[in-house]
């Protein structure tokens, strides 16, 4: 097993503990920093799929996306450029009304662990402060709006609104949660739709490389 | 006619019931007995609870939620929960139970079970105290302190459940715990064989061993993974099951064993503008689909109440109209 091997293998069973040193091994062995990284996005890739077909479960993916976590940022001063992300900006917050933060959380750890940088706006997010944290940030690509209560879908369809008659371009809009629906995404103008968080790393990476 | 018990228990058992068991209606849950609530009180107010949680209740909100920012959390790091977690006492004055006991002395039992309540529950109480992210990292990186964590959460349980049936002599638990989302199980059933069931296995043997006949649990999720560990630790009633679970199949490999209650998503009827139609639809699916053994027509809320006012009430009589119709 290769070195970049380990650390894939290392990622996907959530060690931690020993991804930073295997990352350094891997450095030290002459390999190619962004080819590491690509290595550990592709585990974390491989991690939303057990996730969403049942085959894992919540912590297996949160321990995986920590020993990622741990090995980005000791492979971070070795990359080219600023480090940030080739994939873009991800804004993500639980829309307006709405204090659920555990499947928003998990998305996001998921939608990093698939290359982008996050701007987390946290929960009870007004539809105007997306679309200001769009303006804010640099290289904005998606904004994933999440909500879990049928009671706060109306503000979910405001959000998305908003963003949309915001002017602004050079993103797309993914919503998810309990009750969301691909028909209600649909309907209220997003341009995807996620039912769990490995399918929404994998959607907002062919939303953004589109 | 049967009364409401005999009536949940000819349900339950496989034999003739006249009717749906209607929801609730079998279960005279005893609130008023003294215990450390995990909730804020009501919209606009926020609490620190005997534990140390805070639980915090938006004016604007359906609901209150411990909170975990870095001022918050409770349980900041699993290797000190000996430092940082004290359960409250379990012992209340005469006085203070007095209300529960008056109470339960009211209940005719031949019609329904004086039920005793108890949430949050085991795995519940982990995440209240350090967060839902840092509970499910710890099962994995620190288990041996995850589990003497939930000894001692099982220890104050006992003790509690003790004092209970000391006042009001309980034929029912109502006993909280949510294990999943509306998907699936939080974690999977080998971790939770490992840290859970054997948890649950004291705790209900307990209350069994003290008079209780009937353990009720709830789960608004998915968790029908979860449904031999749930027969195993003797759980005879599953409310919330949500309809992500299949209720018609669970109900075909497992009645006998256990029953399930539910079925009707409080999140599809319950919410500002419910109505009565949306209501018939999810009932009478449910009430068709699942049959009238091994089944509770129910929203999944985990009381006898609904987020919006009537959703309950009007749950209840469309309920009794398919009695009528189907029975």
């Amino acid at each position: 097993m290769t070195k970049i091997e380990e650390v894939k293998a290392k990622v996907e069973a959530g060690k931690s503990k020993l991804v930073p040193g295997l990352v350094l091994e891997a450095l030290d062995a002459g390999n190619n920093p962004q080819d590491i990284l690509d290595a550990m996005i592709e585990s974390m890739g491989v991690v939303g799929e057990k996730f969403s077909s049942g085959e894992i479960f919540v912590p297996e993916m949160l321990i995986a996306a920590k020993a990622m976590s741990k090995g980005v940022d000791v492979l971070k001063p070795h990359l080219a450029g600023d480090g940030s992300s080739k994939l873009g900006t991800c804004v993500i917050g639980t829309v307006a009304g709405d204090l659920h933060d555990i499947g928003k959380n998990l998305v996001s750890l998921m939608i990093e662990s698939a290359g982008f940088d996050m701007v987390d706006l946290g929960v009870d997010v007004p539809a105007d402060t997306f679309v200001q944290a769009i303006k804010d940030n640099d290289n904005v690509k998606i904004v994933a709006c999440s909500g879990l209560l049928t009671s706060t879908m109306p503000a979910m369809k405001e959000a998305v609104a908003a963003i949309k008659a915001s002017g602004l371009t050079g993103f797309k809009v993914i919503v998810g949660g309990a009750p969301v629906t691909p028909e209600y995404a649909a309907e209220i103008g997003a341009d995807g739709f996620a039912p769990d968080a490995g399918t929404a790393a994998v959607e907002a990476k062919e939303l953004a490389t589109a | 006619m049967l009364t409401k018990r005999q009536n949940l228990m000819e349900t339950i058992k496989g034999g003739n019931p006249d009717r749906f068991v209607n929801q609730y209606e079998f279960m005279d849950i005893i609130l008023e007995a003294p215990m450390d609530l995990p909730l804020a009180p009501g919209p606009g107010t926020r609490v620190k609870n005997k534990w140390g949680i805070t639980f915090d209740w938006p004016a604007d909100q359906i609901g209150s939620f411990p909170m975990h920012d870095e001022e918050h959390k409770a349980l900041k790091d699993i290797l000190n929960w000996k430092e940082s977690v004290k359960a409250p006492t379990v012992f209340y004055t005469d006085e203070e139970w007095a209300a529960a006991e008056a109470h339960a002395n009211s209940v005719d039992r031949n019609d329904k079970f004086v039920t005793a309540f108890c949430a949050p529950g085991i795995f519940e109480m982990t995440h209240h105290l350090m967060s839902m992210e840092d509970a499910l990292m710890a099962l994995y990186e620190e288990p041996e302190a995850m589990k003497e964590l939930i000894d001692y959460i099982v220890e104050y349980e006992l003790a509690y459940a003790a004092e209970v049936v000391k006042h009001i002599h309980p034929d029912a638990l109502f006993h909280h715990d949510d294990w999943g989302s509306q998907r699936s199980s939080f974690i999977s059933p080998a971790m939770f064989d490992e840290f859970i069931l054997p948890a649950y296995k004291k705790v209900y043997g307990y209350w069994k061993a003290n008079g209780v006949e009937l353990i009720v649990h709830h789960s608004d999720s998915y968790a029908a993974n979860l449904v031999p560990e749930m027969i195993e630790m003797g759980i005879d009633i599953w409310q919330g099951v949500m309809t992500t679970n299949n209720v018609p199949e669970l109900i075909k490999q497992y009645g006998g064993k256990i029953t399930f209650m539910g079925d009707i998503d409080s999140g599809r009827v319950d919410f500002p503008g419910w109505t009565r139609e949306r209501i018939y639809e999810d009932t009478k699916k449910a009430c068709e689909e699942c049959g009238k053994l091994y089944f509770i027509p129910c929203l999944s809320q985990g009381l006898n109440i609904s987020s919006f006012p009537g959703v309950y009430e009007a749950t209840s009589e469309i309920i009794d109209e398919l009695s009528k119709e189907m029975f």
